[in-house]
């Protein structure tokens, strides 16, 4: 990340001096509409292409801030650039406030987010056009004094914009490689897997809608004493927002150079264009570009050069190799005579902090969480009646129970996933019926999804090295990506590390899916069916890995269906029917009686009489 | 009437069905049973027409329906009930029932039909109208079960029927499944209630992961320890001892 | 604020009826594609234009009378949109790049409009601008009120379909839950081809009422978007009667706040009654 931010600055500073050589005027104007076009585009990416949230109403903002300019300067009297940090914050306050707003509302995403945006638009436009602040007629500029920081007017707008690009472009860059980017990737793919591995969700997308309008606002003040003169009409089209869509999208949406790409593209080709006739075949061009792009090429252009020329679409991270740390950890592991790849030694701990269990602490089995009388409905519909259990510390308890009987809605609750409807559960001392999944992560609870959740478009790496990075010990990048590789290795999957979750096989999403909760370092571990469809001996691989974890202090609630696994791994189980706990107790015991053995063979047609080769009835020698 | 032979289903890179083989005669209730996810689901919704197979061969009555687009499964007979009901929510009992006789012969005898559902479910006569999302589970797997008669098939097909049902209503839902095949109708149905479904069939099958790994008559079944381990876990001594 | 006269109240209202059975007309061909097959349609605006620009080129140049455009233009768009749906769903595209995608194509039929037809300004010179009804104190334009009759019409039409035929019930069970509907013989590949091509003769025959009432230019086409994606979001995606019905609410309170305050404030109320939509029941989309 350094070496490109070096690049960009260098650039940056390459490109400053153009304005000194005393080329035509011509040069500049096409370079101010390059940085202009870049800026918005890049600034749109940070919160639409990061998180996947296309917002359609940059043009609301990038109004707000050349109507603060154009107003401050020509009623206030306000000097010209002191105006540009004013732009952006009342862009930034709007924004925040539409986000707000919209991001409360759980189903609006994706094409109703789009429109939410397209219609504050309007609705800015309009108030603009009817107050004082345009009043119809649209406000000149051509009266404010001009910064005279260039070497000429033109020069010195060419200055402005670049400086504005050049930030816009290595503000993407920075959050890009952040712990903030790699949450709004994660929001993008998957935004309720990623609320319950513990980013905040709502928080990151206000900060980034926040952020992303804020440098459309400067943007907009600076073409406002560039035009000199500005009216609504101009300004609060759809034709702007759309047209930054266009760049992002065709540069590549995931990459923070992407939009920059786009833009230059499409900036030199509209220009080329607009001579004479010309400019109409310049927007079926256009037309035709984004309809190519999105059928043929959604990753965009630098997407696809990327994929192309071998590096990751998001050319994120770490080499092609095993970090020397991990290597070292190999080499210790041959000389102790360790028995399989798998077999790798426990992670170490990062810093206790949190109550993990030592050694002494398993034996004491107090309860780590107790749910009382949780009760969930979806629609009318009872998942669940009122549950009431107790997971001890240390212990490895399963869940049981027919399909349907509430054991995955259960989990979905304990973990945050859905809210409950009634009921308590208190972990640690902290209640969690009520806050957010990304605080209950927090508290120190990890779980696994029954059909495996990965974060599509990043890599197995880092799809572990994130829940390090927001659960409960909040770990840095660097810190978190070193982690992550020892639990790739603990789970098998270090050779695969820098592939995409899609060209994994079932039985290594499971184990990504075991990497990811750990990588958590959890107090209390769920697991929801990570056995299913698996072979006998990849099962056996699991049982192995399970036992180890909990050897190592993690506290685990087991949710499953195999049979050999849950006798062989539990200490208790806990047997759930059409939504309420029928039996609890040791294995054995409890699948011996008779009530929940008929819960899961059934019951007999014929009203309670048991034909004698009823399954459940003793053998008789 | 009903052939599978070494059919094998796969989803993406993860293969849910190897190598399965069974039959069904005319007139024959078989019976599939096993646990969670040893592919159940993936085998009911294959002679469905509703997942490809992607190795052996699939045929009715004679004919190869492999490659039969998913629409077209119904014409030629066969009918599903889905796990889940997966009802149309939004439109009227009523309606699920006469959209389940859209195919054209099974249009031409639509009144028909309806009348022999509401023989069936005298319970759901009152309801008729009521938006299908509107019901209770049972009363659901009552309209699932019309729907699939409404299209007046050869095979009928139940993917776990009592699946989220109170054990009450189970029973009556099976006693309607017998009556059902004592008409002459085909069923090959997919349970979870082992003793429910064994008490039903004339023959069945028990599927563990992804395999079909015994079949017989009841009797024959419930004598063997394939049943028992893969679904309790539990060897014959250990049961003896509890 | 200056307080109207009741006639000019009632001309006002009777107004926005009229403009609301535009949204109508124009929002049923959105609303379906949106409710029905998951695609949101951004194109149907420029659609609706180009079929606009061909009444006012047969209309002007070639003498014919603008509703007997119609039969070209209903079958002619038919097949238009048989041939857009082809390519989404031979793509797999999901709902928001169709937005994108049919961006594209607007943006490609605007260029051609303005090749062909400058972005000058053209205005239909029909015998049915000529005449007007008079009831008490209120005109009823004739164009107004065949714009009204097809919305009014059209939207029952297809209402009833949905509601009462075996057609409308498949296609309402495709949407719903598309495997299973294929379980029971319906083949969801054929019913969504003919009903975009249905969506897409909507658009055209939308296109011959405006071109009856309105000027034409090319940047036209964007300034009826927000509106009618508030009426059609207000209606609920897939329901016929939705979009005449919201579209009629919009339009008179825009004629109403256009009468009592100052024109420039009418874009307020739809996109606000959108915003309120989406933000209190976006459950319905």
């Amino acid at each position: 990340m350094r070496r490109s931010l070096i690049i960009v600055l260098l650039a940056g500073v390459l490109l400053a001096i153009v304005p000194y050589l005393g080329l035509p005027a011509f040069y500049e104007s096409v370079l101010y509409l390059i940085f202009h076009w870049v800026a918005l585009a890049t600034s749109w990416n940070l919160l639409s292409g990061y998180s996947g949230y296309f917002s359609f109403g940059h043009g609301a903002f990038y109004g707000i801030g050349m109507y603060t300019t154009a107003t401050l300067t020509s009623q206030f009297d306000v000097p010209f650039l002191w105006t540009l940090p004013a732009a952006g914050l009342c862009a930034a306050l709007f924004g925040a406030v539409l986000g707000v707003v919209s991001f409360r509302v759980k189903a609006v995403r994706g094409e109703l987010f789009a429109l939410l945006t397209l219609a504050a638009t309007f609705v800015v436009a309009t108030i603009v056009l009817n107050t004082p602040i345009d009043g119809g007629q649209g406000v000149y500029l051509s009266a404010v004094p001009m910064p005279e920081f260039g070497p000429s007017p033109s020069g010195t707008f060419y200055l402005l914009a670049l400086a504005a690009a050049v930030a816009t472009i290595v503000i993407a860059l920075l959050i890009y490689h952040a712990r903030f980017g790699i949450g709004l990737f994660a929001i993008h793919d998957d935004e309720d897997v990623a609320e319950v591995m513990g980013v905040p969700t709502f928080k990151y997308k206000v900060a980034a809608f926040a952020l992303s309008c804020a440098l459309a606002g400067v943007v907009g003040g600076i073409q406002a004493m560039f035009v000199s003169y500005v009216t609504t009409g101009d300004v609060f089209t759809v034709a702007m927002p759309l047209t930054v869509v266009l760049m992002s999208v065709l540069g590549g949406t995931r990459h923070w150079l992407g939009p920059a790409v786009g833009a230059l593209v499409i900036t030199l080709l509209l220009y080329s264009f607009t001579a004479g006739d010309c400019a109409v075949l310049g927007k079926v061009a256009m037309g035709v570009i984004l309809v190519g792009v999105i059928l043929f090429m959604p990753e965009g252009i630098l997407g696809q050069a990327l994929k192309r020329f071998g590096r990751k679409p998001q050319g994120r991270a770490a080499a092609a190799s095993l970090p020397p740390s991990a290597i070292n950890e190999q080499a210790r592991l041959a000389e102790s005579g360790a028995v399989r790849t798998a077999g790798a030694p426990l992670p170490h701990q990062a810093g206790s902090s949190s109550g993990a269990a030592g050694p002494s602490e398993i034996q004491s089995g107090g309860a780590l969480l107790v749910a009382r009388d949780v009760a969930k409905s979806f629609r009318g519909v009872k998942a669940l009646k009122g549950v009431s259990l107790e997971v001890r510390r240390g212990e490895i308890l399963g869940l049981l129970g027919p399909n349907g009987s509430g054991k995955s809605t259960f989990i979905n609750v304990a973990s945050g996933h859905f809210p409950a409807t009634s009921g308590s559960i208190v972990f640690s001392g902290q209640e969690l019926v009520g806050i957010n999944a990304h605080r209950i992560a927090r508290c120190g609870v990890s779980r696994t999804y029954q059909i495996p959740r990965p974060f599509a478009h990043l890599t197995v790496l880092e799809n572990v090295a994130l829940p390090a990075m927001f659960g409960a010990q909040l770990v840095e990048r660097q810190q978190a990506q070193e982690d992550a590789w020892r639990w790739l290795e603990f789970t098998g999957l270090a050779a695969r590390a820098h592939a995409l979750p899609d060209d994994l096989n079932l039985h290594q999403r499971k184990f990504l899916e075991f990497a990811r909760a750990l990588a958590a370092q959890p107090q209390l571990l769920m697991l929801d069916e990570v056995l299913s469809g698996l072979t006998p001996s990849e099962i056996d691989e699991a049982v192995a890995l399970i036992q180890r974890i909990r050897a190592q202090g993690t506290t685990i609630l087991f949710v499953e269906h195999v049979m050999r696994a849950v006798m062989a791994l539990c200490d208790r189980i806990v047997v759930f029917n059409q939504g309420e706990v029928l039996a609890e107790g040791r294995p054995a015991d409890v699948m011996a009686r008779p009530e929940v053995v008929s819960a899961y063979l059934g019951k007999p047609i014929d009203g309670g009489r048991e034909s004698p080769n009823a399954p459940g009835v003793p053998i008789h020698a | 009437m009903l052939e599978a032979q070494s059919i094998r289903v796969a989803y993406g890179a993860a293969t849910a069905l190897w190598d399965v083989s069974l039959e069904v005669g005319a007139g024959e209730l078989l019976c599939v049973v096993g646990p969670n996810s040893a592919g159940k689901t993936t085998l009911i919704n294959a002679i469905a027409g509703l997942n490809r197979i992607c190795a052996g061969k699939l045929s009715f009555d004679g004919r190869d329906i492999s490659r039969l687009p998913p629409h077209r499964f119904c014409a030629a007979g066969i009918a599903l009930v889905p796990e889940g009901r997966r009802l149309f929510t939004e439109m009227s009992v009523r309606e699920n029932l006469e959209l389940g006789s859209y195919i054209g012969q099974a249009r031409a005898h639509r009144a028909d039909s309806i009348e022999r559902v509401c023989n069936l479910f005298p319970a759901l006569v009152p309801k008729l109208d009521d938006p299908a999302g509107s019901l209770s589970g049972g009363q659901q797997q009552m309209v699932a079960i019309g729907r699939a008669l409404m299209a007046r098939p050869r095979l009928l097909l139940l993917d776990e029927p009592s699946l989220g049902l109170a054990p009450s209503i189970v029973l009556d839902m099976f006693r309607v499944i017998r009556e059902i095949h004592a008409e002459g109708m085909a069923v090959l149905l997919v349970e979870q209630n082992v003793t429910m479904a064994l008490q039903v069939a004339q023959r069945a099958a028990v599927l563990e992961e992804g395999r079909i790994v015994a079949t017989g008559t009841p009797d024959e079944l419930l004598a063997r320890p394939e049943l028992r381990r893969a679904y309790l876990g539990l060897d014959a001594e250990e049961a003896a001892q509890a | 604020m200056n307080l109207p006269s009741s006639t000019l109240l009632a001309q006002s209202i009777l107004a926005g009826i009229f403009t609301g059975a535009l949204y109508g007309l124009l929002g049923l061909g959105l609303s379906l594609s949106w409710g029905l097959l998951r695609q949101i349609n951004l194109a149907h605006f420029a659609l609706a234009f180009l079929g606009a620009y061909l009444t006012y080129q047969f209309a002007s140049y070639g003498g014919v009378d603008p509703m007997l455009t119609l039969l070209m233009i209903v079958p002619l768009f038919f097949m238009l949109g048989v041939a857009v749906h082809w390519v989404l769903a031979r793509f797999k595209v999901t709902p928001f790049n169709s937005l994108l995608i049919t961006f594209g194509l607007t943006i490609i039929i605007e260029a051609l409009l303005q090749w062909i037809w400058t972005a000058d300004y053209r205005r239909l010179d029909s015998s049915y601008a000529e005449h007007r009804y008079r009831v008490g104190d209120v005109f009823l334009p004739l164009p107004e009120l065949i714009t009204l009759g097809l919305s009014v019409a059209i939207s029952v039409a297809i209402w009833l379909a949905l509601k009462r035929t075996d057609l409308g019930k498949a296609l309402r069970a495709a949407a719903e839950d598309a495997p299973i509907a294929a379980a029971f013989g319906i083949n969801q590949r054929a019913l969504a081809l003919m009903l975009s091509g249905l969506n897409a003769a909507l658009a055209g025959i939308a296109g011959v009422c405006i071109a009856l009432s309105y000027t034409l230019a090319p940047s036209q086409i964007y300034t009826w978007i927000g509106v009618v994606f508030a009426a059609v979001m207000l209606g609920g995606l897939g329901r016929p009667m939705g979009p005449l019905i919201a579209g009629c609410i919009i339009g008179v309170s825009e004629a109403v706040t256009m009468a009592v305050a100052s024109p420039s404030w009418a874009p307020l109320v739809s996109f606000s009654l959108l915003i309120l939509v989406l933000l209190f029941r976006p459950g319905r989309a």
